[in-house]
């Protein structure tokens, strides 16, 4: 065997040199006093402990002792009385082996925890094991919904008494009560719509009001009081569908594996192989209640739809991006304060356009026109999204009509930007009190 | 006998004896003023109230209706009180109906004994009243109330104890503190947008009044951290709220630079 050329070795000591290198760096910027990828550059506020209790909860150590089983009960009757009514009207009090306080929480009232799903997987690992697995698909999903908020720029950029916002619904990865509240815990209660709605409301995701304009919306409206909710969500227990109907079927607890077309905030080809196999899937749910072919009229119609919302994305996109090579932004990506911790961006700083660049955490100290843009694509694109997938007409018309509009403003402007040519700055940009306090309180 | 008959006659009345004396109405009321007559300590904290000082004043029959038998377990549903506040599809409706509380309300609601005073033992949610009425306090300006976290201090502390009914006090401190921060954060962002516009006095009409419109816009995105806030809803706090700001104050700064750089170009 004769021996391998110089040019080997040089590729060969860099790779064992920087791989190691990289996982350390990785593992030294998780390490901080926040969580995620940008953990050394933030400090978290109080309430995080209650939506991330895995990462940032720490036990109230009032009362001293171990206590189990009826002992927690028997205190706690007369100090948190509501707490223990929910507990008896619950399945875990009914159930043969009672499942108490000190299961969940531990017994050495010192060091008591917060339930987190790992905790719950003691005895629910069907529906854990089938909740990890939305990993695999990627995000938009509940399993990843957490690790996702914590690596967002946005977030470790913002103060984070903002940013807990964001957490209160990015917790579904981190604690089950989000759909089965506490301390009663009923499968009942996560069958019905509105246990999704706390979270799936509002611009980015109208599935409460898409859901509701919808006719299956208007069914469970109108009947649903009278539904016998104790039924598994499964072909002939309901006579209309609900979110978890169709989302989470026959209580499958993984909402990512039917995804075609990811909340709308990427163009996907919904034709692809796997995509193929999740419309086969979608068509044979519907057929619980249609007919299949009215099923695959349905998705080939929102197929559609998602063409025309592209179609003007991409439109508006381009726009952008010329504007961006002819240096036309203004304020451009310099005149405007960089995401703080984020080396890249200070030594290469850049607008960020469309989803593959990082838009989402582009909504704040950008210029209007990219604004424009993100309320096109993150707002009106994915109610129109969500309208068309639950059936909700007006909001495909809402949708589109504030793209349209968008669009022409888009426009607008970047004539006006294109008039206006290279002016000297006005520096107006990089202060001001909210502006200041953001720099300084991460 | 006759002595005996007579105390059977007073046993058999007392209960309508007792108190003011008149037996409660079994008819229709017709005026606020027949509730004061027996009601003097509501009446009296009602008059402190918001629904008494404001125009248009909020009385007895607004929230109770006529018909005695139900005039209490009437008042402690939610739908007492949406009608005038914005309507169901309104942000202070929708803000709690969006929250667990307001989830919890509507799936339960139908369940609970309605005649039993507001108390945590007797409700798993709580509804309007049970926080903003509570423990049956008709003074709605007295615990929690929407105009506390109107003024640029934290909330007060009879607001707090509100929620310790039925949560852990660290858990409620915390929430108060976040959510004073939070509202802090927007009004700073208010205050910067207006700072802005303060340092420029000279702009046209024309440019003064698209500015004007967008504070309004601004103003209604501070209301909706508030009730996000105030009622748990985090679609409140979050996209209708803090996110709707940073675009209002980008587009603010975004006019008055506009300006400025037009009337940089002027040739001199």
């Amino acid at each position: 065997m004769s021996k391998p050329p110089r040019y080997f070795w040089i590729p060969l000591i860099l790779s064992l040199i920087l791989v190691p290198a990289g996982f350390w760096y990785v593992g030294w910027s998780k390490s901080g006093e926040g969580a995620g990828l940008y953990s050394r550059q933030w400090v978290p506020d109080a309430m995080f402990a209650y939506w991330n209790p895995k990462d940032f909860y720490k036990p109230v150590e009032t009362i001293t002792g171990k206590f189990e089983g009826e002992e927690c009960v028997a205190c706690h009757t007369a100090v948190t009385p509501g707490i223990v009514k929910d507990w008896q009207a619950s399945h875990h009090s009914r159930a043969e082996k009672k499942v108490y306080c000190s299961n969940c929480h531990g017994n050495d009232h010192q060091a008591l925890h917060m339930p987190t799903p790992d905790i719950c997987a003691t005895c629910h690992a069907t529906q854990h094991d089938q909740f990890e697995d939305e990993k695999r698909f990627g995000f938009p999903s509940h399993a990843l919904a957490m690790e996702r908020a914590l690596d967002a720029k946005h977030f470790a950029d913002k103060p984070k008494a903002e940013v807990t916002a964001c957490l209160q619904c990015h917790s579904v990865a981190s604690k089950c009560d989000s759909c089965h509240t506490r301390h009663r815990f009923s499968a009942a209660e996560a069958r019905r719509p509105e246990a999704c709605i706390t979270c799936h409301s509002g611009p980015p995701h109208p599935d409460d009001e898409t859901y509701f304009h919808s006719k299956h919306g208007q069914l469970y409206l109108a009947q649903g009081d009278q539904w016998d909710w104790s039924k598994p969500l499964r072909k002939g227990n309901y006579p209309a569908p609900t979110c978890a109907y169709c989302h989470m079927q026959d209580g499958k607890h993984q909402v990512a594996d039917k995804s075609i077309w990811k909340f709308g905030i990427q163009k996907v080809n919904p034709l692809s192989s796997g995509n193929e196999i999740k419309r086969k899937q979608w068509i044979k749910l519907c057929s619980d209640c249609h007919e299949p072919e009215m099923a695959a009229k349905n998705l080939t119609a929102l197929d559609q739809e998602r063409k025309r919302a592209w179609d003007k994305l991409f439109q508006a996109e381009s726009v952008l991006k010329e504007l961006r090579s002819d240096k036309l932004f203004y304020p451009s990506a310099r005149q405007r304060p960089p995401y703080p911790g984020d080396a890249p961006d200070k030594l290469w700083p850049r607008e960020a356009i469309g989803f593959f660049e990082g838009q989402s955490s582009a909504f704040y100290n950008v210029s209007p026109i990219e604004r424009d843009y993100f309320e096109m694509w993150y707002f009106s694109n994915l109610g129109a999204y969500k309208g068309a997938a639950h059936g909700d007409a007006s909001f495909v018309a809402k949708g589109h009509q504030a793209m349209d509009q968008s669009l022409k403003s888009i426009n607008k402007q970047a004539e006006a930007l294109r008039n206006l040519g290279k002016v000297q700055p006005t520096n107006i940009w990089l202060n001001g009190e909210y502006t200041d306090y953001n720099r300084e309180h991460n | 006998m006759r002595r005996l008959l007579l105390l059977m006659l007073l046993v058999l009345l007392s209960p309508a004896i007792h108190g003011s004396g008149n037996p409660p109405p079994k008819t229709a009321i017709g005026t606020d003023k027949e509730c004061i007559q027996c009601h003097p300590k509501q009446f009296k904290q009602w008059q402190a109230s918001a629904h008494a000082k404001k125009q248009p004043v909020a009385g007895c029959l607004a929230c109770h209706g006529s018909l005695h038998g139900e005039a209490a377990s009437r008042s402690r549903h939610d739908r007492a009180c949406v009608a005038c506040h914005g309507g169901v599809e309104g942000a202070v409706a929708h803000s709690y109906a969006s929250s667990k509380h307001g989830v919890l309300m509507r799936l339960e609601e139908s369940g609970y004994d309605w005649t039993k005073p507001l108390a945590s033992a007797n409700y798993r949610a709580p509804g309007c009243a049970y926080c903003h009425l509570h423990q049956g306090n008709h003074d709605v300006s007295a615990g929690v109330r929407s105009d506390a976290m109107h003024k640029e201090q934290p909330v007060p502390d009879v607001m707090r104890v509100v929620c310790r009914d039925c949560h852990a006090p660290r858990y409620t401190d915390r929430l108060f503190d976040n959510s004073n921060a939070l509202l802090e954060i927007g009004r700073k962002k208010s205050r910067e947008a207006e700072a802005l516009f303060q340092a420029v006095p000279e702009l046209g009409r024309e440019d003064q009044a698209a500015i004007q419109q967008q504070f309004q816009k601004m103003h209604q995105h501070l209301q909706n951290v508030r009730l996000g806030a105030g009622h748990q809803s985090p679609d409140y706090q979050w996209w209708h709220g803090q996110p709707a700001l940073d675009g209002d104050l980008l587009r603010i700064r975004g006019m008055i630079d506009e300006y400025r750089r037009k009337k940089q170009a002027l040739p001199r």
